[in-house]
């Protein structure tokens, strides 16, 4: 068994401890917000917020994560802040398709909790590892500067 | 029955490196690419002596299983290497990735490992025989062979403390975030009354490992910058035949091509 903190509560998993955290969350958890996209790392939609960190679930073995809090985006929609990026991200029309999106509102929530105002340098490279293939990405820069200022207090 | 080890100290490590073949797994960044059902993982990134980054009179220690990120929130973590890390991956992967799993990857595009073949760093290794110090030029013994044994494990990287801040960094890649090198390279030189006292170079993603030919550097050792000027040309030539790029996904001759420019940009930027 693999005891870990998976938004919010402590679970027990039954995987192997070679398996990844991507394949696991979403066929033992049901937590299907957490996107398969290159098992790869290289595009980001598979980003959960492991001990208050990104990482891409797609590189972690669950063998190395006893222990740990995990947050996938079904567990960061129940936040005060999930709301005001939802909003943002609605109010500039920063969601085309939605696939990557999971992942990207993980990387915004830790670029702002890391800096509630970030330029727009800070933004793009906090966002790097995250590939989406709609929007151009310059809504979603836009997104995370709005949720930034009407965020005020929150991050 | 797939087995892994959770451990949190690194003699429980070792003890479990010495009794069965097993593989370190760090970040796992590298491992999970190309995952192997029937490895048997030693989980690594619970041992908190391989976290500490410290400095002791002569050296800046960094434990292998630092993050790239940790190295990057270090205050004595030098610049040089601040400076490369900062251009590996993307945020999410330097959360994981660790300098340890860098260098014992064996992979000569490795951006850590090429920072410390620029700065002579040393990699101590330990198994529950005891210890041993290496220069990391020693360490490769070709692409992905390296001279670890199968008990042992890379514990930290010492860096001298001194030396190292008149330095020259430069990553060739396709883009910016998650580019693997093309080429990358770096280089330091120290002047010290009028002549340079010591020119370090280190070229990575061009051969089996990482060259670093500290015989052609040798040459501008105790010059002034004039008098190296006068040899400069040999100095370049002397590289230009010491460099013999494999042929990969980017061809031989742009790899070389791109190596001699930006030596002599490291030579031109230091008025040599």
């Amino acid at each position: 068994m693999i005891n870990f903190i998976l938004n919010g509560q402590e679970v027990a998993s039954h995987a192997k401890v070679n398996d990844r955290l991507l394949d696991i969350l979403r066929t033992e958890f049901r937590l299907t917000g957490v996107k398969c996209g290159c098992k790869e790392g290289e595009c980001g939609a598979c980003s959960v917020i492991l001990n208050g960190r990104l990482v891409n679930s797609c590189l972690v073995a669950m063998g190395s994560i006893e222990g740990s809090t995990v947050m996938t985006i079904e567990g960061y929609c129940e936040t005060e802040r999930f709301t005001v990026l939802d909003k943002a991200y609605a109010a500039v029309s920063a969601v085309q398709c939605g696939f990557c999106i999971p992942g990207m509102m993980l990387a915004s929530e830790c670029i702002l909790a890391k800096n509630p105002n970030p330029t727009d340098a800070e933004i793009r490279e906090g966002i790097s590892g995250n590939l989406c293939r709609c929007t151009g990405y310059n809504a979603i820069v836009e997104a995370i500067g709005i949720a930034a200022k009407e965020g005020q207090g929150l991050w | 029955m797939v087995k892994g080890y959770m451990v949190t100290s690194l003699q429980e490590a070792l003890e479990l490196r010495a009794r069965e073949a097993v593989t370190p797994y760090a970040g796992g960044t590298d491992l999970m690419i190309d995952t192997n059902e029937h490895a048997t993982y030693l989980f690594l990134n619970k041992i908190p002596e391989l976290r500490n980054i410290v400095a002791d009179k002569e050296n800046i220690r960094i434990g292998a299983g630092c993050t790239y990120t940790d190295i990057l929130e270090s205050d004595i973590a030098p610049a040089i290497l601040k400076e490369a890390v900062a251009q590996i991956a993307a945020p999410a992967i330097r959360n994981l990735g660790t300098v340890g799993g860098n260098i014992c990857n064996g992979s000569p595009k490795a951006d850590s490992a090429l920072i410390f073949f620029a700065t002579n760093a040393k990699l101590r290794l330990a198994s529950s025989r005891g210890e041993r110090i290496i220069p990391i030029n020693e360490f490769y013994l070709g692409r992905k062979k390296t001279v670890l044994q199968a008990d042992e494990l890379l514990v930290e990287i010492l860096m001298n403390r001194t030396g190292i801040s008149n330095y020259y960094y430069k990553k060739v890649g396709a883009r910016d975030a998650l580019a693997i090198s093309r080429v990358s390279f770096a280089a330091i030189l120290n002047i010290e009354d009028e002549k340079i006292v010591s020119c370090r170079t280190a070229f990575g993603a061009v051969t089996d490992v990482i060259i670093r030919r500290a015989d052609i550097d040798a040459m501008l050792i105790g010059k002034t910058v004039e008098e190296a000027k006068i040899i400069k040309a040999v100095y370049l030539s002397a590289y230009d035949q010491a460099i013999v790029p494999i042929k990969g996904r980017i061809s031989a001759e742009y790899r070389k091509a791109v190596c001699m420019n930006l030596l002599r940009d490291f030579l031109e930027k230091n008025g040599i």
